[in-house]
């Protein structure tokens, strides 16, 4: 994903530039320096835990996960990412990614059919009202129609990831793009500290507030971390919620493709089954296959728990990333316009969600 | 942000998926035994 926001592109994606062994050499100290903070978050939990029951005190349980933003957050923004650290602290999407493959296997098929089914029905609900409210805010604050249509994919779908899907399809400038990934990261940042505070002041349970992030919260290293802030079981929920919202990438970039190519402003896309097939997220199939071995029983109990902690391990890197790729210098340079419309359809998506998310609890109890 | 978007071969969607399989794979046969957190 490129961004304007943040650390520059690794350069490990062009094969001509040396040897695979030598690119992924170059990952290494990255990796480490988000292993690193991600420790350093989890040690900061413990230690306050421990304190807190030595000296007879209740402190406020923080979890890792705000302190590894936070830390991240705070060397991002001060003496920065040195150069040598980039390309592996960018791995932070794939370590997201993989987090979610082995947290399939926590969840029983039935699960996934019964939650993943009731979110597509949400999503589905969100996706018509969200993408109609972007559509017109942005034409009243005159943006340009292009940015109109990268906004409302971002917020209304898969934040970063949808973006840049979209960018492509409908021949976006690279700047309108930019525009747009620096105002949904700006906003999931700020999601990351007020959802789980609304969570709360609602009383909300693990599995509402679960589903809640996870169709309201734009990027899904930000859903999963507003999610798991709140509670373990509620980061699952958002995990599965907001996969099943990632699955409809392709249809609304297929859209908003054929959209823009009967303008004659982008491609006409000639085969629409292949273009799904590239823009949906494999990773999904991945997570499904290891829930389906999961359900039959190919994994004991203990095995279970096993890859239930590789996922956290993974998902520990994710949440060092999301700190230390948040500019928030950078973010501020972006127009207020575009940062503004983002912010208005934001919160409007996020009360229209809170909605589905209470009505589905009433008739279906969460 | 940038994430490594792609290598010549495979997806960075292929790679986790074939990660996080290759890791439920050890679990399964007992060479990952115990995972602490």
């Amino acid at each position: 994903m490129a961004s304007a926001s943040a650390i520059p592109l690794a350069p490990i994606t062009t094969p001509e530039r040396g040897s695979l062994l030598k690119r992924t050499a170059g990952l290494v100290p990255g990796i480490l320096l988000l292993a690193a903070v991600g420790y350093g978050g989890k040690f900061i939990e413990h230690t306050i835990s421990v304190y807190g029951k030595a000296h007879h005190l209740v402190l406020p349980n923080i979890e890792y996960v705000l302190w590894a933003i936070l830390i991240g957050l705070v060397i991002s923004n001060t003496v920065g990412v040195p150069a040598i650290f980039r390309s592996g602290v960018a791995t932070y999407e794939f370590w997201l990614k993989t987090g979610i493959v082995l947290l399939g296997a926590r969840f029983l098929l039935g699960d996934v059919q019964r939650l993943g089914g009731l979110s597509l029905v949400l999503i589905a609900i969100e996706l018509a009202l969200a993408l109609t409210f972007m559509t017109y805010l942005g034409r009243a604050f005159k943006l340009k129609p292009k940015l109109v249509s990268l906004l409302a994919v971002g917020s209304s779908i898969c934040g970063v990831s949808a973006i840049i899907a979209a960018q492509g399809a409908i021949d976006a400038d690279e700047e309108d793009s930019s525009y747009a990934i620096a105002a949904i990261l700006a906003l999931g940042a700020v999601s990351l500290l007020v959802f789980p505070l609304i969570g709360h002041a609602l009383h909300m349970s693990d599995r509402a507030y679960g589903l809640w992030t996870g169709l309201a919260v734009d990027n899904t290293a930000e859903a999963t971390a507003a999610g798991a802030l709140y509670s373990d079981a509620a980061g699952k929920v958002a995990v599965l919620a907001k996969t099943c919202r990632n699955a409809t990438i392709g249809f609304v970039v297929l859209g908003y493709a054929i959209y823009w190519a009967s303008k004659g402003q982008a491609e006409v896309v000639t085969n629409k089954a292949a273009f799904l097939w590239r823009k949906f997220p494999k990773f999904i199939l991945g997570f499904l296959l290891i829930s389906l071995l999961s359900t039959v029983g190919f994994f004991g109990k203990p095995q279970l728990l096993a890859l239930g902690n590789l996922s956290r391990w993974a998902f520990l890197l994710t949440f060092a990333g999301v700190g230390l790729r948040t500019n928030l210098k950078e973010l501020g340079k972006q127009g207020i316009k575009p940062f503004l419309v983002g912010a208005i359809g934001e919160v409007v998506i996020a009360l229209i969600t809170l909605g589905l998310v209470y009505g589905a609890d009433h008739w279906y109890h969460l | 942000m940038s994430a490594p978007k792609s290598t010549r071969f495979l997806t960075l969607d292929t790679w986790a998926v074939l990660l996080a399989l290759a890791a439920a794979v050890l679990v399964h046969f007992g060479i990952l035994k115990n995972v602490p957190w």
